[in-house]
């Protein structure tokens, strides 16, 4: 019988260093890969208490039988999880053992076992921690999968003052640009099944929608419309685009299919722009309006009726819908105007009561956020002191804590993957 | 033509002016010799106050032994109405003998004492489990009636216990029903219950778990009397997607005992 102290209170799991079996030389770089983006991909999880390295017995266990699981769950190390295994390199392969043991059932404590093969590099060890890691917190969430091995695309700002779309890992390691058209290419959204990127660049008719692949890494084509086109957003089924296009003469927001055919207008008020699906529904589309003046939040479904205002005043922009469908978060300047206190800060909405609560404060400009996959974590754009070229992109859970920088100056508009 | 006619008026009026003049001098000096023939009238003619003249009028005083004064009437004594005898005032109250102040030295006063120390009474340890209740329709040997529960967890007003009446199951995974407990007790929201109707009382849900961690089969099993509790109860399950994948087979079967007390 197991007694919790209740719900807030996180799983406490250990994650030991993983045993290397070969004197490999080489295995020792690919071993402390490995161990680091483990635990960092378990903590920064945000459902975990991790156990400190420095509590965890010295012996380091390399399979089930070689565990002594009471030593692990007594105190200083009082684990709940303990994620131990081994790791090989021979032959230029990377196999790695992983196990996860339930340190308080001392009768069956084997939760499962896991083995990876890979080549042998560090970039092949960081993913095989991801996708451990995401096995781990898969099992241990009740059914909410690991984001380890989601991305997030986002706008690099270059050298020479063009803006191009790039590709990173979660944690921020691994970027790289993906586009190279020479001009400003902003507000990527990937598509929910990782083939395609939608973005808006500017060329000689002005802000038209692009397309991306990233199955045939090139650009694929698009029609191009009147008027200036930008924020696109995929729809959860990946079969439709919603967009803000001005090619009637006012900005409205526009749906068609992924090929941009079939487009239809939603609203007709004008000033409508940064759309946003429920993707857990799809019916329910989200917006940025300034119908009534500021720009303000609204949500309407998904054939344009049922228009809803959801923020009473300042300045709102960029929302951005939980996958759980329950919230939006968005960029929000509450008290918007010359000397007013406060500044641009992310906040989340309950959409169903229109409760919020403010996720960022006094850390500057905050701007585009997105969900990550499972709903615990959210990364915005962040400038320290207001000057467009000093933004960088952040994570943090969704309460707002844990808060750090996933890139350097220079990235900006980030968008979590899907899965 | 003009002109003319303004010199004769001057003319005129110079002759007009000429008569009147005389006449209002005597006038004038005549009302002067009367006023002063007046005033030497009364001035000279008349006695002077406090003159020496030895019958003016002056008032005559003689003096008396007693001033008649009116006669004092008798008091009447026979009135009723009206007496000038006073009449007997009523009997002060008897005075009541107060009690003199307890003197300092008149209460005994007790030589300090330690209190001896008596061992605290252990209080009976609150069961950490509901006790299930015998359910007098069935056969006492019933094994879920007995059976502890997999996990309890402390929830917000009470305690949350999961039972799983396949105990192998149960003790073999037990790292899920944890899992279940954790995820149950963060979906089940005490707000909406009536602390005054539910408190003391328990709901007991009954659902399965399918292979893919979703709830089916998701039943009221026992009432509690409140029908807020029993709402809570079974919206706590109801918010869950899914439980993530069983970790053996098919199904299992759930109970859940919402335990209500307040703090």
């Amino acid at each position: 019988m197991e007694i919790n102290k209740g719900a807030a209170d996180k799983i406490r799991v250990a994650a030991a260093d993983f045993k290397p079996l070969s004197a490999d030389p080489q295995a020792s770089s690919e071993k402390r890969v490995f161990d680091t983006t483990l635990f960092s991909d378990l903590s920064s999880a945000g459902i975990f208490d991790m156990v400190s390295k420095s509590m965890q017995p010295t012996a380091t266990p390399g399979s089930q039988q070689e565990i002594s699981i009471a030593q692990w769950a007594s105190a200083p190390t009082s684990a709940s999880m303990v994620a131990f295994g081994n790791l090989n390199v021979s032959a230029g392969k990377l196999v790695v053992n992983g196990f996860l043991d339930d340190a308080k059932n001392a009768q069956y404590p084997l939760i499962f076992t896991k083995m990876y093969t890979d080549e042998a590099t560090d970039d092949a060890a960081r993913q095989v921690a991801h996708r451990f890691a995401d096995e781990i917190i898969f099992r241990l969430s009740g059914g909410v999968p690991g984001i380890a091995e989601s991305k997030i695309y986002y706008v690099r700002l270059m050298g020479d003052g063009v803006k191009e779309i790039a590709e990173m890992d979660f944690d921020g390691a691994n970027q790289h640009i993906l586009t190279h058209l020479g001009t400003d290419a902003i507000s990527p959204r990937v598509s929910p099944d990782n083939s395609r990127i939608a973005f808006s660049a500017l060329s000689r008719d002005g802000f038209q929608i692009k397309m991306y692949s990233l199955l045939l890494n090139r650009p694929v084509a698009f029609p191009t419309a009147g008027g200036s086109n930008i924020s696109p957003a995929w729809g959860p089924g990946g079969s439709q685009l919603a967009f803000s296009s001005s090619r009637l003469g006012r900005n409205d927001i526009w749906v068609s299919d992924p090929q941009g055919a079939m487009a239809r207008r939603l609203t007709s008020f004008g000033f409508d722009s940064s759309p946003t699906w429920n993707p857990k529904t799809g019916s329910q589309i989200g917006f940025i309006s300034g119908r009534t003046g500021l720009p303000q939040l609204y949500t309407m479904d998904s054939d344009g009726s049922g228009v809803t205002r959801m923020t009473d005043g300042g300045y709102a922009s960029s929302p951005s819908w939980s996958p759980n469908g329950q919230f939006i978060a968005f960029a929000w300047d509450r008290k918007y105007g010359p000397g007013a206190p406060g500044g641009q800060d992310i906040y989340v909405m309950e959409v169903a009561t229109k409760r919020w609560i403010q996720l960022t404060n006094g850390i500057g400009r905050c701007d585009f956020p997105t969900w990550s996959p499972d709903g615990r974590h959210i990364a915005f754009a962040n400038s320290p002191d207001g000057r467009a070229n000093h933004t960088r992109i952040m994570g943090m859970l969704a309460d707002g804590t844990d808060r750090k920088a996933l890139t350097g100056a220079g990235a900006d508009m980030p968008n979590w993957s899907w899965k | 033509m003009s002109t003319t006619v303004i010199q004769h008026r001057n003319i005129a009026t110079e002759e007009r002016f000429g008569g009147g003049m005389g006449l209002s001098i005597t006038l004038h000096l005549l009302v002067v010799a009367g006023v002063g023939a007046a005033a030497w009238t009364g001035l000279m003619l008349h006695d002077r106050w406090g003159g020496p003249e030895a019958n003016a009028g002056a008032i005559q005083a003689s003096m008396v032994s007693a001033i008649p004064l009116p006669q004092k009437a008798a008091p009447v004594e026979k009135s009723v109405l009206a007496t000038e005898n006073a009449s007997e005032a009523p009997a002060p109250p008897p005075k009541v003998e107060t009690q003199p102040p307890p003197r300092p030295t008149d209460i005994e006063v007790k030589a300090k004492t330690q209190p001896a120390k008596i061992a605290p009474i252990p209080a009976p340890a609150p069961p950490k489990h509901p006790q299930p209740t015998p359910d007098t329709t069935k056969a006492a040997s019933g094994e879920v009636a007995t059976q502890l529960p997999m996990s309890v967890t402390q929830v917000k007003n009470g305690t949350a216990s999961l039972t799983v009446p396949d105990r192998v199951y149960g003790a073999r995974y037990a790292y899920y029903f944890g899992i279940i407990g954790r995820k149950v007790a963060q979906s089940y929201f005490t707000d909406g219950i009536s602390a005054i109707a539910s408190n003391g009382k328990s709901a007991v849900v009954v659902f399965d778990i399918e292979r893919d961690g979703t709830v089916q089969n998701l039943r009221l099993y026992q009432r509690s009397g409140s029908p807020t509790l029993d709402a809570a109860a079974m919206a706590a399950i109801q918010r869950i997607d899914t439980f993530g994948n069983l970790p053996a087979g098919d199904h299992i079967t759930i109970e859940y005992k919402f335990d209500f007390h307040t703090q």
